[in-house]
């Protein structure tokens, strides 16, 4: 008892730190999840390109950050990129290196849900005389988006979690701070335990979001 | 003379689909494209709108050249409406939205404009009450009534049907076949390409046999159905009569 109740005196002595951690976490679990879906979208739309020599590049930039573990290059950027005299900051190379890796996934997640698509309703939409662009994004991007909403959630849930990696190229988010927390009181065991829940209780939110999402969407296939 | 195709000539990895071919269409003439499968019927449609590109011949549509490179292909997709046998109704879209998509789009008209335009082409088609309804919804011959509808809507100067009853059954067959019907009394110009020959007796001003990538016979409903001088053509709709 009077060791718990040390332990809520730790953590409500560390709590501006744990919260500003937490605002870190989010802050950049928000920016990679927006610019991974935008990168994503993009390297999609080059994957579909009608010139070969494109999708071919766009084959191996996915392959490459799918095959290249995320730590490799973020600390190819934060470490690496000083010797060349380019000195960015820890949440620079967290946004540029998670958004590379996540745009990658998110492209197969959109190239899949892309596989279930009607060819002849792009078809259709060509012969209505839209340009390529057009049935990109009134027709193919639409419904690879909807297709694609139980991936890309699944993403937006790694990517949460994995911001966590980040601490490893000294951006103080969440876990950086509670692992501070229990370097400073020995409680391990209870600390770490209390991250797992607060990271359970952030992924809880993004599935009900989701879920909310594909409730509202229209029953259309 | 809406459109002349002369010597269109396509192939596919040297094989040729089809070999020469010659079409006219004039204004308010409904034509029927018929053959055994795989006679080059739809790539001949698409060749003439260019969703295939041809290996030779010439297209004028209006009598302008729609072949030469500078051509500007969309422009002439836009006065062809297409009407396929998956009926290609964009799923994520409701059938009113499916109509208006292209007036927006293309013709760049204000919502409200589009709609009542859409509702109006609905309405011809008795799908006005569907309007709000997405494809999975609808039965084939409904979705094919809303196809029609899409088409209509762009006001194109001509109507281009990829067996549009293949996909149905017999009696969704005959909804859609009195639609064109319909069409065909509004004195619209079509080219159809079809294995009914229900549907290519109430329409066909004249009907073109296609055979191996070749015009085999051109000349009226009547004339090809019943004891054609052509044992093959003969042969052929004899088959479709009992199919």
């Amino acid at each position: 008892m009077i060791g718990s109740l040390s332990f809520l005196n730790d953590v409500i002595d560390y709590w501006p730190q744990i919260l500003a951690g937490l605002g870190n976490t989010m802050l950049l679990a928000g920016i990679i999840t927006l610019t991974g879906l935008i990168g994503g979208v993009l390297v999609f739309y080059l994957s579909l390109s009608p010139h070969r020599q494109l999708r071919r590049a766009t084959e191996a930039y996915i392959s490459f950050f799918i095959g290249t573990p995320l730590i490799v290059l973020l600390f190819l950027m934060y470490y690496g990129l000083p010797q060349w005299g380019i000195h960015l900051t820890p949440l620079m190379v967290a946004v540029i290196g998670f958004t590379m890796n996540v745009a990658a996934y998110n492209s197969r997640y959109l190239k899949s849900a892309y596989n279930g698509i009607i060819q002849c309703e792009l078809e259709a939409a060509h012969a209505q005389g839209f340009s390529n662009l057009q049935v990109f994004r009134l027709i193919t991007l639409p419904q690879a988006l909807r297709m694609a909403v139980p991936g890309l959630t699944n993403q937006a849930i790694l990517n949460l979690k994995d911001t966590s990696v980040a601490f490893l190229i000294q951006y103080t988010e969440f876990f950086a701070q509670m692992q501070e927390l229990a370097a400073r009181n020995f409680q391990y065991f209870k600390v770490y335990l209390l991250a797992g829940l607060v990271y359970l209780a952030l992924v809880s939110l993004v599935l009900l979001a989701a879920r909310q999402l594909q409730r509202r969407l229209p029953q259309v296939y | 003379m809406i459109l002349q195709v002369r010597q269109l000539t396509k192939e596919f990895d040297g094989k040729a689909v089809l070999r020469g071919v010659d079409l006219d269409l004039a204004e308010g003439q409904v034509k029927v494209i018929m053959g055994p499968s795989g006679c080059g019927k739809s790539t001949l449609l698409r060749c003439i709108n260019r969703l295939i590109e041809p290996t030779a011949g010439k297209v004028l549509f209006r009598g302008e050249d729609v072949l030469r490179a500078e051509a500007d292909v969309r422009a002439l997709r836009q006065q062809i409406g297409f009407v396929f046998q998956q009926f290609a109704l964009y799923r994520h879209l409701s059938a009113l939205d499916n109509v208006t998509l292209g007036l927006r789009k293309l013709r760049g008209m204000h919502a409200r404009e589009a709609n009542e335009k859409a509702m109006h082409e609905l309405q011809r088609m008795n799908m006005a009450e569907h309007a709000h309804k997405y494809p999975a919804h609808l039965s084939g011959g409904q979705k094919q009534r809303v196809a029609i509808a899409r088409a209509l809507a762009m006001d194109p100067a001509v109507l281009f049907f990829d067996e549009p009853t293949s996909a149905l059954d017999p009696l969704m067959s005959r909804e859609v076949i009195s639609v064109i019907n319909q069409l065909y009394m509004d004195n619209i110009t079509m080219l159809c390409v079809t294995h009914d020959m229900f549907l290519a007796k109430y329409i066909a001003d004249q009907v073109l046999f296609l055979d191996a990538g070749v015009v085999r016979a051109e000349g009226s409903a009547e004339e090809l159905f019943s004891g054609h001088s052509d044992p093959r053509i003969r042969e052929f709709f004899i088959h479709e009569h009992h199919s």
